[in-house]
């Protein structure tokens, strides 16, 4: 890390500025969200300060009704949950019966008990029914106390009304001075955040002005549309050489398909990118957001991710103890800026952060029809969706190369075809390059624009996939020679 | 009359709702724990329950901390240390060295504890978190002996006749330890407790608890997904350490005194059961547990006769329990809860229903 010191100031730099614009933004956000939550409190305090209320106004609103009026009312509720009531009891008596006498003969010499049953049932529902009707018809009010009775209503219809629309004036008032107050503070803090992000881009433009810090690479050593550059590689494990000398480039934006029989190579070069292996001899240049030569051999594994580098593996390395969204926000570790300690509090800062996140987390997932196993644990899914998701994780960090071991391995063929539009639907909307090994030679011919072949650690031939099915060697390598 | 019934209920049902948000929230059965024990020991002070049982679940609740910190470096970060009884000594003999010789203010003495155990934690973390699983066990229960046969030998922790406060000792002037009968510290148990509980929670649901569990499960994804492992691993470890030093120098402040043989392997190991029995990433399986192992023996067992006559056949007890859970019960005694629970629902949903079809006729 010491070695790219200007280089790594800079993508630092570079993140401080973009999450200080980030914070402005959010700040900007923020007031619509205050104004929507403010506004729903408001409403329901005087929601319930309503139906306090109104509970005295219908006592004195039924006081006002006439006897008939009052039956209509009352009566319709009760009376359906009544003969609802006597439909299931007349099925409780029809099953007791069929299953006292079983066969036809018996059903019909008893025939009568039956319906005195029923008869029984539904005489006792009408009982219930006059009785209710009694209830109400009972009332005795006078012409005049009925006179009263209305004017009092409707005063106290008035008087409430007033209380309320008072009440609510006042609720209003609140709002308003709690959102100046918010919007004060929130412009303090924008203008806080803007004088620091001033300093921090003067900062950048001297550091990009600034003679000392340039590269430690020079331009020439990678064409300038190259991504990745790998130079005379080689890898070995005791006295077997797994990578012999490999070296080739890959252009920015494109799909690269590294081929190769069993026991190739393939996957230790890519550990090598990705740091798992520390290769002894040889060299792996890459570049970056800010358009720095990096070499890769002096980083440490986990920090790989930082400069824009993401993998997935040949076996599905999902965490299967998370919820898939889980796992993507365990994709998205790299990007959280919150520590142990906002973390040990749940700061909001830090609940904002991580609501955020899950949002972008929900949008991938939906982009690649993944949104209804949200909240499922990886045990027990099919192995294609798990592919599938776990290159959705390593869209989380927005990266500017992804590398998939082998990602059609164990899928049947339409699974393969879903794949292959997807990585191709990935590369085009996240705007990303893709470096992949693959046993599927129909992927691999269909999707990939440049192809390196390689076998026994060395290199056979890169070009493009008509170029590899015609050559030779590489049908030598996969058929056998002559 | 039902209109103005419902309406009536209005408020009573929005009181309902609110409750139900507040319920919802995590935090929320930790305070009722902590206010019913609280309140178990205002009753008791009135005289209503007896001392004896009062005085048993205090130690329970303070290997109830050790254990939350051990559940930690089990279950999520997938380590074993068997350093933990090791380290609750180290706490009680340095808060009774540094208040009792050194003549240290005790709220003083209790800090330089907490900073010892981070200390400690970081220096034996780097040394002992290159090795992983069994050998990590190892490592730290040579650390375990080490700090044992310190108690045992040195002169400042009083050899092997212990050490005693013999003034008692006082926290915040309010929590002394002066009376044995209803002592004061143990509100100072249960609100430190309540904190610990709330901070792991809060640790278990935050990018820290899931970059430990996804080393757990695959250290390789989690180094390609940019976590550092050594840092996430030292930080398990270091809670872990910082939990059982305060959980030793509580226990100190409590009892007055320590003996080195109560700091030997068997009370690591019991800190382990407890956490595997109750279920390694639930802190109520872990509450569950600790109270089998630990609290089990004096509230319940000590009324059996069978248990009266052979007095270590308690560990019996908690052996079988060890190897019935992990055989058949990976996730913990707390996964019998909610299996229990589920059954129960579809008993009683098949009894509903058989019984409607009885009552009613099959078409339904």
């Amino acid at each position: 890390m010491v070695k790219n010191y200007s280089s790594h100031r800079k993508v630092l730099l570079e993140r401080n500025i973009s999450s200080l614009l980030y914070q402005i933004e959010l700040a900007e956000s923020y007031i619509t969200v205050a104004e929507k939550q403010l506004t729903e409190k408001m409403n329901r305090r005087i929601e319930n300060y309503k139906s306090n209320h109104q509970d005295e106004l219908l006592q004195s609103y039924y006081a006002t009704l006439t006897n008939s009026s009052i039956i209509k009312e009352m009566t319709e509720d009760a009376y359906k949950d009544l003969d609802n009531k006597l439909y299931w009891k007349k099925r409780a008596i029809k099953t007791s019966f069929e299953r006292k006498y079983k066969s036809k003969e018996d059903q019909e010499q008893h025939q009568e008990k039956l319906n005195k049953r029923m008869m029984d049932a539904e005489l006792k529902v009408d009982l219930k029914k006059k009785a209710l009707l009694r209830k109400y018809d009972s009332r005795n009010i006078t012409d005049d106390q009925m006179i009263l009775n209305k004017k009092s209503y409707e005063e106290k219809l008035a008087a409430a009304n007033q209380a309320i629309s008072v009440y609510e004036n006042q609720q209003k008032l609140i709002l308003d001075q709690k959102m100046t107050k918010i919007k004060l503070q929130l412009e303090t803090k924008k203008n806080k955040l803007s004088k620091k992000l001033s300093v921090k881009n003067a900062h950048m433009e001297q550091l990009l002005n600034d003679p000392k810090s340039k590269l430690r690479f020079s331009e020439d050593i990678m064409n300038e549309t190259s991504i990745l550059k790998i130079d005379h590689l080689t890898m070995q494990f005791g006295g077997l050489k797994a990578v012999d000398d490999l070296s080739f480039e890959v252009k920015k934006g494109e799909v690269f398909g590294l081929i190769g029989p069993n026991g190739a190579g393939k996957t230790t070069v890519f550990n090598c990118i990705t740091q798992f292996y520390k290769p002894p001899f040889g060299n792996i240049y890459y570049r970056n957001s800010v358009n720095d030569i990096l070499l890769l051999n002096d980083f440490k594994v986990h920090n790989v991710i930082k400069q824009g580098i993401v993998r997935t593996f040949q076996n599905v390395e999902l965490i299967w103890e998370l919820s898939i969204l889980d796992n993507m926000l365990v994709g998205a570790h790299s990007l959280y800026r919150s520590t142990f300690f906002t973390h040990s509090f749940q700061t909001f800062g830090f609940k904002r952060e991580e609501a955020i996140l899950k949002a972008k987390a929900e949008k991938i997932l939906s982009d690649l029809d993944l949104i209804a196993y949200k909240d499922f644990y990886p045990v027990g899914l099919p192995y294609g969706i798990l592919k599938k998701i776990e290159l959705a994780r390593t869209l989380m960090t927005n990266p500017n190369l992804i590398i998939l071991d082998e990602p059609a391995a164990g899928l049947n063929d339409s699974e393969t075809e879903s794949l292959a539009l997807t990585i191709k639907q990935i590369q085009k909307d996240y705007n990303c390059t893709i470096f992949l090994v693959e046993h599927d030679m129909g992927l691999v011919m269909n999707i990939c624009d440049t192809i390196c072949a390689i076998s026994f650690g060395k290199k056979l031939a890169i070009g493009t996939p008509k170029e590899i099915q015609s050559n030779k060697l590489v049908q030598e390598a996969y058929l056998g020679g002559e | 009359m039902n209109k103005l019934l419902k309406q009536t209920r209005y408020s009573w049902n929005h009181f309902k709702l609110y409750f139900k948000r507040i319920a919802k929230h995590p935090f929320f059965p930790i305070l009722v724990l902590g206010f019913f024990l609280i309140l178990l020991q205002v009753i008791g002070s009135t005289g209503l329950i007896r001392p004896s049982l009062l005085n048993f679940i205090s130690p329970v609740l303070i290997r109830f901390m050790v254990a939350l910190g051990f559940m930690l470096l089990l279950g999520y970060a997938g380590l074993a240390s068997l350093g933990t009884a090791g380290f609750m000594g180290l706490g009680s003999y340095l808060i009774g060295y540094l208040y009792q010789t050194m003549g240290m203010p005790s709220e003083l003495a209790f800090l330089i504890g907490i900073a010892t155990a981070l200390v400690l934690g970081v220096l034996v973390g780097f040394i002992s978190l290159r090795v992983e699983g069994m050998y990590l066990a190892i490592v730290t229960l040579g650390l375990g002996e080490i700090l044992k046969n310190f108690f045992v030998n040195s002169p400042l922790t009083g050899a092997s006749n212990g050490m005693r406060l013999f003034d008692g000792i006082k926290i915040l002037g309010i929590f002394s330890s002066t009376s044995q009968v209803y002592n004061p510290v143990y509100y100072l148990i249960v609100i430190l407790m309540i904190l610990s509980m709330v901070w792991i929670l809060n640790i278990i649901n935050s990018p820290t608890g899931r970059a430990m569990l996804s080393i757990k499960n695959s250290t390789s994804a989690a180094q390609a997904m940019g976590i550092s492992i050594m840092k996430y691993r030292l930080s398990a470890f270091l809670m872990a350490t910082l939990f059982a030093v305060t959980a030793g120098m509580l226990q100190m402040i409590r009892t007055t005194t320590s003996y080195p043989n109560s700091w030997g392997i068997d009370l690591s190991l019991n800190v382990l059961a407890a956490v595997v029995i109750g279920g390694t990433k639930n802190i109520w399986g872990v509450l569950i547990g600790t109270f089998i192992v630990f609290g089990l023996k004096d509230i319940v067992l000590s009324r059996i006769p069978f248990f009266q006559t052979y007095n270590n056949a308690h560990l019996m007890f908690s052996g079988i329990l060890i190897i019935v859970v992990v055989m058949f019960y990976p996730g913990g005694v707390v996964k019998l809860f909610s299996d229990l629970l589920k059954i129960i629902k579809n008993v009683s949903k098949k009894i509903s229903a058989s019984w409607k079809e009885y009552r009613y006729g099959k078409e339904l």
